[in-house]
């Protein structure tokens, strides 16, 4: 055993040397960066469509709503729990908004203001259930990515909602000065969430709260509150995706973002949120929405097999990771 | 000649009174769909209410939220198996995976009624369908004669749109549209995307499309929510006069699309059918009644200019479904 464990220590010392150019320790996100230009600008010879101006927007007007679904999702990352549902809160969100809109003839705001309300709620719910009830938060979202669906499907008898008022799609296809109304808003909401982790004190107590619990507690950090504040923030940003998608399509559909809970964690993981907590930045949320994207994007232009898109997109997030590991032991290493 | 008609009457009016007294009220019918998420499954679900409520028998309108889970399928089958209903009706999200399960069923007693999408077995009373590859082989030709009709020529490139790998009537759909199109030697099928059954894919896929392939004259989409998509990606860009669009099944945005000519043609099942007959031809089989192997529901062109007629009002909205004699000719 002890054997075992001291050769298992040797082996970082052994494979760093193949990275011996990269000494010093950039943040994750870089290298991410790096990669994502690169992939842009192999598109960019490889397609003469890509860099152009329809192609760019498309793209802009793509990663808007897997970003903002990213950037809440890293709210719960950062404190070392997870948030599996929401996808299934943005599919929810969406057939509340325009059942409100479509079948109780309510106004655009009225059912704003009433599909975000029931956001943070359930995003509360989850944050206290974890907390509190000392279920585990991958528990609790993953009951949440099956009942929200749920009631996302009950509510709509399955079926798709249409009837949104015209000037829904409008906005979700406007653009101010040539960049898209949405990929605007993401930014805003993305600011937002960065200015929140990195310049206030409740989110560096998400920090302090996911590199150590305990000692979090111990200097008198309001875990509950906090813990309550970052899961109803991912809700929060869910919803809003959810929202958006419902402009973007003209149309409330249950199964909306299926599955997308997974996309947006892993573009934050990608973007060099840690699953055991403390780490992870917005701006690496947004990178990694945007190698996801732009590796779709690149897919249907080169007409790549839908198949091969999913075996790509799964080992970038292994190569990632990976390369990711490799550093933080050799960094442990290098002491 | 007067007796006779009295009798006749008479007879007939046994039936009713039969029926009203409740000869099936016993009878018990689960009808199992691949997705009780989408519009066309729910209008299956109207056919079949429609006929225990003309039969006066019970039915259940069960089946997974989502085409994907093959596994839940399968359990709500083994579950309803052991309940011992009248008789089962069932769509087959997954040839392979059903199989065993149908032939179960019919081992246990229970008639089995396979609708829309096979199961690969030949134990089940018959199968109910549109057939698909009929339906991909229409949707070739709309495609055709609308790029005919738009550039007065008969080539350029086409792409189609696939909702979900491995779905047998999704694959007969593309099978009989790619081997139709192949009689139009001008037209060249230049992408292939598979989507997950989501709208908002459907609609980066065409989106993306629509610029690797600025000169794209036509796309196949071969359900409803790829229509969905494919129809949003086609109106953003304003290629609604450019592309032709041809689309599977009937959703209220699609409809929309065909309004607005984004959408040039729809190919339409008849689910309600599929519901309405799979149910009768149920309790008919629990009675011995013997059925062939394959019924063919049939598939119908929808366009903006026959959207508004009585015979397609019933496909498109459930409600308005007028059930009428069928004289043997299709």
């Amino acid at each position: 055993m002890g054997e075992g464990t001291l050769s298992k220590a040797q082996e970082p010392a052994v494979r760093v040397s193949m990275f011996e150019g990269l000494r010093h320790r950039l943040p994750l996100e870089t290298y991410v960066l790096a990669l994502t230009v690169l992939v842009w600008i192999l598109l960019a010879v490889f397609s003469q469509y890509f860099w152009t101006t329809g192609n760019i927007t498309d793209i802009l007007r793509q990663v808007s709503i897997d970003a903002i679904l990213a950037f809440g999702s890293l709210f719960p990352i950062v404190l070392a729990g997870i948030d599996l549902s929401v996808g299934s809160v943005a599919g929810l969100a969406g057939v509340i908004f325009s059942m409100l809109i479509a079948d109780a003839g309510q106004g655009i705001l009225v059912a704003l203001v009433v599909t975000v309300v029931a956001g943070l709620i359930i995003g509360m719910v989850n944050g206290w259930a974890s907390e509190r009830l000392g279920i585990p938060p991958f528990i609790v979202t993953l009951a949440g990515l099956q009942g929200y669906r749920g009631l996302a499907l009950l509510l709509s008898g399955g079926l798709t909602i249409a009837g949104m008022p015209p000037g829904l799609q409008k906005f979700a296809l406007s653009s101010v000065l040539h960049v898209p109304s949405l990929f605007l808003l993401m930014l805003a909401f993305g600011l937002a969430a960065h200015f929140l982790l990195a310049y206030t004190r409740t989110g560096r107590y998400m920090y302090a709260i996911g590199s150590n619990i305990e000692s979090a507690r111990r200097v008198g950090i309001r875990v509950t509150l906090v813990v309550i504040i970052s899961y109803a923030l991912a809700s929060l940003y869910a919803t809003i995706s959810g929202l958006l998608l419902v402009a973007r399509l003209s149309m409330g559909a249950p199964t909306a973002a299926t599955g997308s809970e997974l996309a947006a964690i892993a573009a934050a993981v990608v973007g060099g949120a840690s699953l055991f907590g403390g780490r992870g930045t917005i701006l690496g949320c947004f990178i990694g929405a945007l190698l996801f994207t732009t590796i779709g994007n690149g897919a249907n232009l080169l007409g790549v097999n839908s198949f091969w898109q999913m075996v790509i997109e799964g080992l970038l997030i292994a190569f990632v990771v990976y390369f990711d590991n490799l550093q933080k032991r050799r960094q442990a290493g290098l002491g | 000649m007067k007796k006779v008609l009295l009798i006749a009457a008479a007879a007939l009016g046994c039936t009713v009174i039969g029926a009203q007294a409740g000869d099936f009220s016993k009878a018990k019918i689960d009808v199992i769909v691949k997705a009780t998420t989408s519009q066309y499954w729910g209008t299956v679900f109207d056919g079949a209410r429609q006929a225990a409520k003309d039969l006066g028998l019970s039915i259940a309108t069960l089946g997974a939220p989502s085409e994907l889970d093959v596994a839940q399928e399968v359990q709500i089958l083994e579950n309803a198996t052991a309940a011992k209903p009248t008789g089962i009706v069932i769509a087959a999200t997954n040839a392979q995976a059903l199989a065993q399960p149908v032939d179960a069923a019919t081992k246990a007693g229970i008639p089995v009624v396979v609708i829309d999408s096979d199961a690969n077995t030949k134990n089940y009373v018959t199968f109910l369908a549109t057939n698909n590859e009929t339906g991909g082989q229409k949707a070739a030709i709309e495609m055709a004669r609308c790029i005919k009709a738009r550039t007065g020529g008969d080539t350029g490139k086409v792409a189609y749109l696939t909702a979900l790998a491995g779905a047998q009537s999704l694959n007969d759909r593309d099978k009989g549209f790619v081997e139709q199109l192949k009689s139009y030697p001008g037209l060249s099928i230049v992408e292939h995307r598979v989507g997950n059954n989501e709208a908002s894919r459907a609609l980066s896929d065409s989106e993306d499309l629509l610029t690797a392939h600025p000169d794209l004259v036509g796309i196949f989409a071969d359900n409803e929510l790829e229509g969905d998509g494919a129809g949003t990606a086609v109106s953003e860009k304003g290629l609604g006069s450019k592309v032709c669009l041809v689309a599977f099944d009937t959703s209220d945005q699609e409809i929309k699309f065909v309004r607005s000519g984004i959408i040039d043609a729809l190919i339409v099942q008849n689910p309600y059918m599929m519901g309405y007959a799979g149910v009768w031809y149920a309790l008919a089989a629990a009675h011995g009644v013997v059925f062939p192997k394959y019924v063919d529901t049939g598939v119908s062109v929808v366009t903006k200019d026959n959207i508004d007629s009585p015979q397609m009002g019933g496909l498109l909205d459930p409600k308005k479904y007028v059930l009428s004699p069928f004289l043997g000719a299709q």
